[in-house]
């Protein structure tokens, strides 16, 4: 009897069913996160939406030579970034361990820059007299509340792509991670990129002054 | 244990990563159209879902899966998104709920 057939009999079959995906459980494991992650955002932009439709003088704080020229930069150095993954996801699976490590360097730059320009914006607001319970406008606060919110959250996410791509480029470069680890990282750093294109639209343009 | 079909190379990921920042700018420039609030919203977001979709399909491989990958996760997500919306009519009942502003 060989050594598989034993485990079989063992009661382990379902550690040898292959995956009805085809894919590796920790890319799987990356797709569950980013599904229950798509509907966290989701709500939270719900909410965020249901606040403004319920609001009639709701704020619109940002100028197109300002904010949204911020906002703009902001979205170009991140849709960049994701492309810089392709690269080092590309690389990855084709071997090529400094090309990868090189792609995933630019990869981590792009998302500094991202967190930089995106704390500057906040600090800026915070001299203008915003925050979470205030409204230098004068009318309703709840803007603060939900910018500072959904942006803070999102923040958060970049903050934590950005190390966790640098553990994994470390994994990596030193043989303790493989391709599919690369490959994973980048699916949850496209993912923040995803959230991007909807908190840009709906909490920069839609509140630009005209 | 890979992936089903030859994904796209870099040639085919710069050219939909021009497009999506195409799709970032008529946004932008919808921005500057005198549109009521309702109708920019709208624009904005079925501009959004594109730019979301083509980033799902391309950037995050969804494409080149096997099918039952999408089957299993993409319409439980549109579900709940879409069952959201039953709170809307609340958010109206606030408006008309206000004190008029004199």
């Amino acid at each position: 009897m060989s050594e598989s057939e034993m485990t079989l009999q063992a009661g382990h079959a379902a550690a040898l069913e292959p995956s009805p995906y085809g894919i590796q459980s920790k890319k799987l494991t990356m797709w569950l996160f980013i599904i229950s992650d798509a509907v966290t955002f989701g709500a939270i932009l719900f909410g965020y939406a249901y606040l403004r439709a319920g609001t009639p003088d709701w704020p619109t704080p940002f100028r197109f030579s300002s904010g949204i020229v911020n906002g703009l930069v902001m979205t170009f150095v991140l849709l960049t970034s994701s492309l810089t993954m392709l690269a080092a996801v590309v690389a990855a699976k084709q071997g090529r361990k400094s090309s990868c490590l090189l792609w995933m360097s630019a990869t981590i730059v792009l998302g500094i820059i991202f967190a930089t320009l995106h704390l500057r914006e906040w600090f800026h607001m915070f001299a203008e007299g915003w925050s979470l319970s205030k409204n230098p406008l004068g009318g309703p606060v709840q803007f603060g509340a939900t910018f500072f919110s959904i942006t803070g959250l999102h923040l958060m996410h970049v903050i934590s792509g950005i190390i966790a791509l640098i553990v994994i480029a470390s994994g990596y470069n030193t043989d303790w991670l493989d391709a599919g680890h690369v490959e994973t990282t980048g699916l949850y750093w496209h993912f923040v990129d995803l959230v991007w294109m909807f908190v840009f639209p709906l909490l920069y343009l839609m509140n630009t002054a005209r | 244990m890979t992936d089903t079909k030859p994904q796209p190379g870099m040639k085919e990921y710069i050219t939909i990563w021009i497009g999506l920042l195409c799709i970032v700018g008529i946004e932008t420039f919808l921005t500057t159209l005198q549109l009521s609030t309702h109708r920019l919203l709208a624009a904005l977001l079925v501009l959004s879902f594109i730019e979301a979709g083509i980033a799902l399909l391309y950037f995050m491989h969804l494409k080149y899966e096997k099918p039952n990958l999408f089957w299993s996760l993409v319409p439980a997500v549109i579900f709940v998104l879409f069952m959201m919306n039953h709170l809307w009519p609340d958010a109206y009942r606030m408006l008309s709920l206000r004190v008029p502003i004199q």
